[in-house]
C-alpha cells in the first residue's frame, strides 16, 4: 500500500506547514509505524517557531516529561525574538487596529506611504517589521494573524519579490486554515503573477508553477465543487509541461479528476496522449487504468487496475473522500468504451468487467439506458446486453459536411461586396 | 621503382628531398637505364647461384661493378678537365652525370656508404668553387653562361653536399676538432631529426616540396645562404651553450628565442627547424615562465608545420605537440603562480622572475585554443587517413592521448575557476565519447591503460638522448586518462559541466553529443525529452552546418532507437525527413552524393569534403536505410489497404511509396540484393497477409548483426509485423466477410488473444474498421456501411466543395488573388487528379483555376518555393534536414508557435500547413 504512496515525492514541493496535514493522515492511516511519523513530525517543527507543539510531540514520542535543552532554549529565543518583532512592528499594528486610522488608506499606494510617514512616522522600516512579523507568525503557527499581517501588508508593499513572496504565505496560510474560498482566490492571484511575470530564468518560473500545483492540491480536493477548476489549470500547456518535466506524479492528481469530470472529453484525449508518453518516467494504477482503456483495450487489465486504484485512493490523503465518485466514474469509462466495440455482451461478463454482481449489474445497466446513457437492451432470455448499432445516417452525414458551406460562402460574399465600393470609390 | 629506392636512400632531411624532386625527372628521363640495369642485374644475382655457368658470369658480375665506378672514375676526369678550363657549363653537367651515376653505383654494391670517389669529387668541386666565388675579377670576366651555371652549381652543391657533410667531413680529415664537435652535434641532430621526420616527409605530398622548391628558387643566392647560415648559427649557440652551461643566462636564452620567434614565417624559415630550434631553447631555459612561454612558441611552430587548411598535421608532429602541451601543463600546474593569459601583453622581462617569485607572472598564451587546434588536426588526419589501413587503426589509438590533455587542461581551467573555458574543453571530450557504444568505450579504456606506458618509454628515452634541461620538470599531470565505469557517467559528467557554464553553440552541441549517446544506450524516451526541451528543432537553421550534421546524425541515431525499441512511428518520423531529399550521404557527412543536376564548384567540393565523418563515427547507412524503409512499410501498408479507393489518398512516406511504385512497374522481380529490395519483397509479402514471408525476407538482411540486441530486435519486429499483416488482411477482406471469429484470426496470425482483440478493437474505436464485437460468440461483426455510388459521389463533391471555399477565404485572406501557396495547391490537385470516379469536368475547371490562381500568385508563391529549396548549394540540403519533428508534439509550445503564426501572413501559411498536417499525421500515429 505504501508503494503508491506519493508523500515523499510531493512534501519538497510544499512549505513545512503544508505537510503537517499529510503526515497527520499518513498517522490516521497507519501506513507507517508511529514513530517514524513522530519523529518526521519533530523534523519538520525544529525548523519552525512552535517549540510548544514539537515539545509536545517529544513527549508523547519518547514518553518522557523531559525536554531536552536545545528545545528549551530554543524557546526562549522564539520569544525574545517574538517580542522584539512585535515591538518594531507595533506603530503599524496599533495603525491598522484603528478601523477610523485604516479608512484613511486609498487605493493610490504611493499616497498611503506618504501619508503614513507624515502623520504618523510609520516608514519602510516598520513596514518591513510587519512582514517580518508576519512571517514570524506564520512561522508559530498562527495563520490567521499571519493571514491578516500578510494581507496588509501586501496593500502597502512596494518591492514585488516581497509582495510575491507574501503572497504565498498568504496563500498557505488560508489553505492551512481551510479558508477554500479565500485561497482560490489568492491561488488565481498567485498564478496570475507567476505567468505574466518574467523571471530569471525559466527554470524558476517552471518551478514555481510547481509549487503552485501542489499546494493547490489542497484546495481543489478539498473544495467541494472545484473538480473542472484542477482540469483548468494542470491541462493548461505550460503547467503541463511543468508536470511533465519535473512533476510527473502530478499526473495521478490529474487522471483522477479527469475521471471524475465527464464533461472534458475533448482534453481527455490529449491527456491520454500524455500520459503515454510518460509512461516511462511515471506509472501508476491510475494512469495505467487510462491506459488500459483508452490506449490498449485491455479491459481485463483495466479490471485488475480499477481494484488496485481503490487503494491508492484509500492511501491519498487529498483524493480520499472522491473515492465512491472515482470508483464510479471510472466503471462508467470501462463501461462505454466496452460497449462501442460491441454488439451483443453476456450480462455475467460484463457483471464480472464492472466489479459488480450479476443482480447490481442488471439494475445498473437498465439505469443507464433509462437515463439514455447507454444505447442499449437487454435480451433476459439469453442473459445479454443488446447495442443498437449507431452509425451515422448518410443524409445526415452529408448535411454536417455542407451545413457550414453556405454561411462561409455568405460571409466571403459580403467581405467581397465591403471591399468592391471602396475600389469603385477610387 | 626508381623513387622507391630514392626515398630509402635518402632521406633524412628535408633538403634532400627536395633534390629528389629535382632530380626526380632525370630519372624518369634516364628511364630505362637504371632499370634495365637492375633488371640485368637481378637476372645475375639469380644466375649466380646457378652452377651450370661460371667463367664468364663472374665476369660480368665483376664488369658490372666496375664498369660503374670506371664511368665515375672518367666522369672525375672529365670534372678535372672542366676546372682546369674554367668550364662551369660543362662541370655542371658533368655533376649532374655523377650524380647519376652514385645512383647507379649504390644499387649495384647495394652499399649504405657513398663511395669515396664520389666524395672526393664532391670536395673537389667545393674547393674550387669557393675559389672561384673568392675570386671576384674572374667571376666578372666569365661569360654569361658560364657565370649562370656557376650559380646554380653552386646552389646544388650546396644542397648536396648538405647530407655528404659527415662523409666530406671526413675526407678532409684536417685537424679541425672544432667542427669535429660540430659534425657530432650536426650528427645527433640529424639523427633526431630522421627519427622524427624521416616518415612525415616521406608522407608529406609533393606539393609542399614543391612549394619550397619554388621558394628556394625565388630568392637570390645571397638569400639561398640564409639557411645554412642559421642552422651554423644555430651550432654555434649549441657550442655556446654546450660549452659553459653556467654562462647561460636567462637574456642569452630571451635574446635567442625573440630571434627565432621573429623568424617564424618569414620566407626560407624551415619549419621543422624552428622547431628543433626551439625545443632546444626549452632545455636551457633558466626559469619554469621562460620554459613555458618557449613550450607556447614550440607548440605554434609545431602547428605551423602544415601549411593551408586541406592537409593535416604529421602525425610525429602532433604526438609532439601533445607532449609538448603535456609538459606545458605539468608546469603550470606546479608553479601556481604562473597565470597563462592571451589578453594582455606581458611585460618585458615578466619571463626572468624565477620559480621561488612571489606574485602572479603573466604569461601569454591560450591553452584551450592549442587544445581545440590539436583536436581539430586530430580530426583532419583521420578524415584525410584511409579507414581501411592499419595506419587508421594506430590513429585511433591515440585518442587516449588527446582524452589525458584534455582533462589536464579541464581541471587547470576548472581550479583557476575559468568554466567557460573548461565547458570548450569538456566539449571537446564529450565529442569524443559521444559516439561511442559502451563496448567501444570500454575497448578504449583498456587501451589507455595498456599502450600508455609504452609511450613513456619511449619519451623518457629521447630525453635523456638530449642534453640535460636547466629547469627539469617533473610530471606532475597524470599521463593517463582516467575514465568512468561507464561511457554515460562520463558524459553525464561533461554535459552537466557544459549545460552550466557554456556558451549558446558549446551547449547546443553538448545537447545534441547527450541526445545521440542517450539514443545509442536505447533511452529513447529521455533522448527525445531532451532534443524537445531543448527546442532545437525549432532553430536549428540559425547554427553552423557542423552542428546542423550533428543534428542530423543526432535525428538518424535517435530513429534507430526508436526502432530499436519497438517505437515505430517515432522512428520513421525521425528518419523520413533525413531521406526525403534522397541525400543521406550529404546530410550526414558520411560521403558525397553526385548531385545530377547541379555540378557542385571545386570550392563546395572541398568544403563538404572538409566537413566529413571520420570513418570510425560513422552510422551505418544500410542498416539506417533498412529501418527506415522498415517502418515506412509497417506503417504504408496497412495505410494503402485502408485507402485504396479513398479519394483523401494519405501518403505517409512518400519515399517508399516511389520505391514501391518503380519496384511494382518491374516486369521480372529477380530475388532481393539490396536493401532496398529486400523491403520491397517483405512489402509484397504483406500486403498478401503472408507476414511468415515478410518476416523472413526482412530476417535475412544481414545488416541485423550489427545490432547489439538483435533477437530481442528481430522478435519485436516479428510481432509488429503480424500485427500489421492482421490489421491489412482486415482492411482488405473485411468487405467479403460478414463475421469472422477471434480464434481464426488468432490462429492465422500466430497472436495471442489479448493481443488480436487489442488490435482490432482499436481499429473499431478509430473506425477503420466498421465492426462491432459479438461477445458470447467471440466474433467480429463486420457492420455493412458501404456507401452506394451516388452517396460516394455526393461525398466527394462535399469535399470539394469545402475545398473550394478553403481557397476562396484564403484567396479574399491575402488581399484578392496573392498569397497562393503554390505546393500545398498542387498537392491537393493531385488529390483531386486522383481521386477518379465521376466528375472529370470539375477536375478540368478546378486544375485551371488552380492553374491561374497559382499564376496570380506567383511572387509568393515563388516564395513560398523558395523558402523551403533555395538556400543553395549543400546548405539547402542541411536545413531541409533539420525540419525533422520528433515522434509525438508533447512540447505543445511549438504547436502553439505554429497557430500564433497563423495569422501573420498567409504567404507562410503553406509551409506552416505542412507542418500542421505533420503534426496530425504524428498524432495519429501516436494514437493508433
Amino acid at each position: 500500500m505504501a508503494t503508491y504512496d506519493l508523500t515523499p515525492r510531493i512534501a519538497p514541493n510544499l512549505d513545512r506547514h503544508l505537510v503537517f496535514p499529510l503526515l497527520e493522515f499518513l498517522q490516521e492511516q497507519q501506513m507507517y509505524p508511529d514513530e517514524e511519523i513522530l519523529k518526521a513530525k519533530i523534523e519538520l517543527l525544529n525548523k519552525t517557531n512552535m517549540v510548544d507543539y514539537a515539545m509536545d510531540i517529544h513527549k508523547s514520542l519518547y514518553r518522557t516529561e523531559d525536554v531536552p535543552q536545545d528545545m528549551i532554549e530554543r524557546r526562549v529565543e522564539v520569544v525574545a525574538r517574538l517580542k522584539s518583532l512585535e515591538e518594531s512592528a507595533a506603530p503599524l499594528v496599533a495603525f491598522l487596529q484603528n478601523p477610523s486610522a485604516v479608512q484613511e488608506l486609498r487605493a493610490d499606494k504611493q499616497y498611503n506611504l506618504q501619508m503614513l510617514n507624515d502623520r504618523y512616522q510609520i516608514g519602510p522600516d516598520q513596514i518591513e517589521a510587519l512582514y517580518q512579523y508576519a512571517k514570524f507568525q506564520f512561522e508559530c503557527g498562527n495563520y490567521s494573524g499571519a493571514a491578516d499581517y500578510l494581507y496588509q501588508y501586501r496593500a502597502l508593499c512596494t518591492n514585488s519579490e516581497r509582495s510575491l513572496s507574501a503572497l504565498w504565505g498568504k496563500l498557505a496560510a488560508e489553505v492551512l486554515m481551510q479558508n477554500w474560498v479565500v485561497a482560490v482566490e489568492e491561488l488565481n492571484r498567485l498564478k496570475e503573477i507567476i505567468d505574466s511575470k518574467s523571471f530569471s530564468s525559466p527554470l524558476n518560473q517552471v518551478q514555481s508553477r510547481i509549487w503552485l500545483m501542489h499546494w493547490s492540491l489542497f484546495i481543489f480536493f478539498n473544495h467541494d465543487n472545484d473538480k473542472t477548476q484542477i482540469i483548468d489549470l494542470f491541462n493548461q500547456d505550460k503547467y503541463l509541461n511543468a508536470i511533465q518535466t519535473s512533476a510527473p506524479h502530478l499526473l495521478r492528481y490529474l487522471a483522477t479528476a479527469f475521471i471524475i469530470n465527464k464533461r472534458r472529453r475533448s482534453q481527455f484525449k490529449d491527456f491520454i496522449r500524455v500520459i503515454q508518453q510518460e509512461q516511462h518516467s511515471y506509472k501508476d494504477p491510475i494512469t495505467e487504468f487510462l491506459a488500459c482503456v483508452f490506449v490498449n483495450y485491455d479491459f481485463d487489465g483495466a479490471q485488475k487496475k480499477m481494484k488496485e486504484c481503490e487503494e491508492v485512493e484509500d492511501g491519498n490523503g487529498s483524493t480520499m473522500p472522491l473515492r465512491d465518485e472515482f470508483l464510479k466514474n471510472a466503471r462508467l469509462f470501462i463501461l462505454e468504451t466496452y460497449c462501442r466495440i460491441h454488439q451483443r455482451i453476456d450480462m455475467g461478463v460484463l457483471a464480472g468487467k464492472l466489479n459488480m454482481d450479476y443482480e447490481d449489474a442488471e439494475r445498473w445497466i437498465v439505469k443507464r439506458i433509462r437515463n439514455s446513457e447507454l444505447d442499449a437492451k437487454i435480451d433476459t432470455e439469453t442473459g445479454t446486453v443488446i447495442m443498437e448499432p449507431n452509425h451515422p445516417n448518410v443524409y445526415e452525414q452529408l448535411i454536417e459536411h455542407t451545413k457550414s458551406l453556405s454561411g462561409r460562402t455568405y460571409k466571403l460574399a459580403s467581405q467581397l461586396m465591403e471591399q468592391s465600393p471602396a475600389q469603385a470609390a477610387r | 621503382m626508381a623513387s622507391k629506392f630514392w626515398t630509402q636512400a635518402g632521406a633524412s632531411d628535408s633538403d634532400e628531398e627536395e633534390e629528389q624532386s629535382e632530380y626526380e625527372d632525370e630519372i624518369e628521363d634516364a628511364g630505362g637505364d637504371p632499370s634495365a640495369a637492375d633488371a640485368k642485374n637481378r637476372y645475375l644475382r639469380a644466375t649466380d647461384t646457378d652452377s651450370d655457368d661460371d667463367d664468364g658470369q663472374k665476369r660480368v658480375v665483376k664488369s658490372a661493378k666496375d664498369k660503374r665506378f670506371d664511368e665515375m672514375t672518367s666522369t672525375l676526369e672529365q670534372i678535372k678537365n672542366a676546372m682546369k678550363i674554367n668550364d662551369w657549363v660543362s662541370l655542371l653537367e658533368s655533376f649532374d652525370k655523377i650524380n647519376k651515376q652514385l645512383e647507379k653505383v649504390m644499387r649495384v654494391t647495394e652499399a649504405v656508404k657513398v663511395p669515396n670517389l664520389y666524395i672526393k669529387s664532391l670536395v673537389m668541386l667545393e674547393d674550387f668553387l669557393n675559389q672561384a666565388m673568392a675570386n671576384k675579377e674572374a667571376k666578372k670576366k666569365m661569360s654569361t653562361s658560364n657565370a649562370k651555371a656557376l650559380n646554380s652549381m653552386k646552389q646544388k652543391l650546396k644542397k648536396n653536399n648538405k647530407q655528404y657533410e659527415e662523409l666530406i667531413n671526413k675526407y678532409r680529415e684536417k685537424p679541425e676538432s672544432e667542427e669535429e664537435a660540430d659534425d657530432d652535434e650536426d650528427e645527433d641532430a640529424d639523427d633526431d631529426e630522421s627519427d622524427t621526420f624521416a616518415e612525415d616527409v616521406n608522407a608529406m605530398s609533393d606539393e609542399d616540396e614543391e612549394e619550397d622548391d619554388g621558394k628556394d628558387d625565388d630568392q637570390a643566392e645571397g638569400e639561398g645562404g640564409w639557411e645554412k647560415m642559421m642552422s651554423k648559427k644555430e651550432k654555434l649557440m649549441d657550442k655556446q651553450f654546450m660549452k659553459d652551461p653556467s654562462e647561460i643566462s636567462w637574456d642569452v636564452v630571451n635574446k635567442k628565442f625573440k630571434e627565432v620567434v621573429a623568424a617564424r614565417g618569414r620566407k626560407g624559415t624551415g619549419r621543422f627547424e624552428q622547431v628543433e630550434q626551439l625545443t632546444f631553447l626549452t632545455k636551457v631555459a633558466k626559469t619554469p615562465a621562460q620554459k613555458l612561454e618557449i613550450l607556447f612558441s614550440v607548440v605554434s611552430a609545431q602547428f605551423d608545420v602544415n601549411p593551408g587548411l586541406n592537409g593535416h598535421m604529421p602525425i610525429n608532429v602532433w604526438k609532439k605537440c601533445v607532449v609538448n602541451m603535456l609538459v606545458i601543463l605539468d608546469i603550470v600546474f606546479q608553479h601556481r603562480n604562473i597565470v597563462v593569459d592571451d589578453m594582455v601583453e606581458p611585460e618585458e622581462n615578466e619571463t626572468q622572475k624565477g620559480a621561488d617569485h612571489e606574485g602572479p607572472v603573466r604569461v601569454w598564451g591560450n591553452l584551450v585554443a592549442f587544445l581545440e587546434r590539436i583536436d581539430v588536426e586530430f580530426f583532419k588526419s583521420l578524415q584525410s587517413t584511409d579507414p581501411h589501413t592499419h595506419e587508421y587503426v594506430d590513429r585511433l589509438q591515440d585518442e587516449p592521448m588527446f582524452l589525458v590533455l584534455a582533462q589536464n587542461v579541464q581541471e587547470y581551467l576548472e581550479r583557476g575557476g575559468d568554466y567557460k573555458a573548461a565547458a570548450k574543453v569538456a566539449l571537446r571530450r564529450v565529442e569524443l565519447v559521444y559516439y561511442k557504444p559502451q563496448e567501444v568505450y570500454d575497448a578504449m579504456r583498456k587501451l589507455s591503460e595498456q599502450t600508455e606506458g609504452g609511450d613513456n618509454s619511449d619519451e623518457k628515452a629521447e630525453e635523456i638522448r638530449g642534453p640535460p634541461a636547466f629547469v627539469v620538470v617533473p610530471e606532475v599531470v597524470a599521463r593517463k586518462p582516467t575514465f568512468p565505469e561507464s561511457s554515460r557517467t562520463m558524459m553525464d559528467m561533461l554535459v552537466s559541466l557544459i549545460y552550466k557554464h557554456g556558451d549558446d553553440r558549446t551547449k547546443a552541441r553538448a545537447m545534441l553529443c547527450d541526445i545521440y549517446h542517450h539514443a545509442l544506450l536505447d533511452e529513447f524516451s529521455i533522448a527525445r525529452d531532451l532534443l524537445l526541451m531543448s527546442h532545437l528543432q525549432d532553430n536549428i537553421q540559425h547554427l553552423d552546418i557542423s552542428t546542423q550534421i550533428l543534428f542530423n546524425r543526432a535525428m538518424a541515431q535517435l530513429g534507430l532507437c526508436a526502432f530499436r525499441v519497438g517505437l515505430i512511428t517515432e522512428g520513421h518520423g525521425c528518419l523520413s525527413e533525413l531521406y526525403s531529399g534522397g541525400r543521406v550521404k550529404e546530410l550526414l557527412a558520411q560521403g558525397v552524393s553526385q548531385s545530377r543536376y547541379h555540378e557542385k564548384t571545386p570550392e563546395q567540393e572541398r568544403l563538404e569534403r572538409r566537413r566529413q565523418m571520420p570513418y570510425h563515427m560513422h552510422i551505418n547507412l544500410e542498416l539506417l536505410e533498412a529501418v527506415h524503409l522498415i517502418c515506412a512499410m509497417l506503417l504504408e501498408v496497412p495505410n494503402m489497404a485502408a485507402n485504396t479507393h479513398d479519394s483523401r489518398r494519405r501518403l505517409i512516406s512518400k519515399t517508399f511509396r516511389r520505391l514501391l511504385d518503380i519496384s511494382e512497374r518491374q516486369t521480372f522481380t529477380g530475388p532481393p540484393e539490396n536493401v532496398r529490395d529486400h523491403v520491397m519483397a517483405a512489402t509484397r509479402a504483406l500486403t498478401k497477409g503472408d507476414f511468415t514471408k515478410s518476416f523472413e525476407v526482412i530476417q535475412s538482411l544481414d545488416i541485423w548483426r550489427l545490432l547489439k540486441n538483435k533477437e530481442g530486435v528481430l522478435e519485436m519486429l516479428k510481432s509488429k509485423i503480424k500485427e500489421e499483416a492482421l490489421r491489412t488482411y482486415l482492411l482488405t477482406y473485411s468487405l467479403s466477410y460478414n463475421s469472422m471469429s477471434l480464434e481464426q484470426l488468432m490462429n492465422m496470425f500466430d497472436l495471442s488473444r489479448a493481443q488480436t482483440h487489442s488490435v482490432v478493437s482499436k481499429m473499431m474505436i478509430n473506425e477503420e474498421l466498421y465492426a462491432s464485437w459479438d461477445q458470447p460468440t467471440e466474433c467480429v461483426v463486420f457492420n455493412d456501411v458501404e456507401y452506394s455510388r451516388l452517396q460516394g459521389l455526393a461525398f466527394q463533391l462535399t469535399e470539394k466543395l469545402s475545398v473550394l471555399a478553403e481557397s476562396n477565404e484564403r484567396a479574399m485572406e491575402s488581399g484578392g488573388g496573392g498569397g497562393m501557396d503554390l505546393p500545398m495547391r498542387r498537392r491537393e490537385g493531385q488529390d483531386y487528379a486522383n481521386a477518379g470516379g465521376g466528375g472529370g469536368k470539375w477536375q478540368d475547371n478546378y486544375n485551371q483555376q488552380g492553374g491561374r490562381q497559382g499564376g496570380g500568385g506567383g511572387r509568393s508563391g515563388g516564395y513560398g518555393g523558395g523558402g523551403r529549396s533555395g538556400q543553395g548549394g549543400g546548405r539547402g540540403g542541411y536545413n531541409r534536414g533539420s525540419q525533422v519533428r520528433g515522434g509525438g508534439s508533447r512540447y505543445q509550445d511549438s504547436s502553439a508557435y505554429g497557430g500564433a503564426r497563423r495569422t501573420a501572413s498567409s504567404a507562410v501559411r503553406g509551409s506552416q500547413m505542412d507542418g500542421s498536417t505533420r503534426m496530425v499525421s504524428l498524432n495519429r500515429g501516436g494514437h493508433p
